[in-house]
């Protein structure tokens, strides 16, 4: 199960372990999740570099946002609804936890 | 920052096509019987090979250390029971 972890003001969200829906390859959950994550990300980017900062480990996914403009944040949360639209449908392989506000 | 390669397999297990860590065994030890009863061996002949003693030592045959019975005498085999349900080999001189 993909964990996603939400910090209060959306400025670092965590994304730990694999979908688990099926093998590499075919893991159509996974692949959502990835898409949905790497489009925000370079989306992100495009308008500016400086905007946000990721790393990627063996097990997470980490984005930071550094300069939190309208259109960082819009973006983050667009992606927030998205994986909150594929946890529905797949509560079994992806999680969601946001912190209190 | 760069821009990231889409993986679509991003969050995916890395084991691809379900690997396994299993599918290790060692050689089979071709135990056994190695003289039929009846049959006729020199001294010193393998009888029964085995693990623990499935098959006890009987007249002139002894154990060796991994269990294995052998013939101390030129003879014929003979494979005979024992107590409740225990088998014994024995050898017999043929005279």
């Amino acid at each position: 199960m993909v964990t996603v972890l939400v910090n209060k003001n959306n400025e670092e969200i965590k994304l730990l372990g694999h979908a688990g829906f099926n093998i590499k390859g075919k893991d159509i959950v996974c692949s959502a999740i990835s898409s949905i994550v790497i489009t925000t990300v370079n989306g992100i980017l495009m308008f500016d570099k400086d905007n946000i900062k990721y790393q990627e480990n063996d097990n997470e996914f980490i984005i930071k946002v550094k300069k939190n403009n309208e259109i960082t944040s819009n973006l983050i949360a667009n992606m927030l609804n998205l994986l909150k639209e594929l946890e529905s449908d797949y509560p079994n392989n992806i999680k969601i936890k946001e912190e209190i506000r | 920052m760069n821009m990231l390669r889409l993986n679509i397999q991003l969050f995916a297990h890395h084991k691809g096509q379900g690997s396994t860590s299993n599918g290790r065994d060692s050689k089979g030890r071709r135990l056994g019987a190695k003289a039929s009863d009846g049959e006729t061996v020199s001294a010193g002949s393998i009888l029964y090979r085995q693990r623990g003693t499935k098959i006890f030592p009987g007249t002139n045959v002894r154990k060796g250390s991994d269990d294995t019975l052998y013939t101390t005498v030129t003879g014929v085999v003979k494979y005979e029971t024992f107590g409740k349900d225990k088998t014994k080999v024995s050898c017999y001189p043929a005279n």
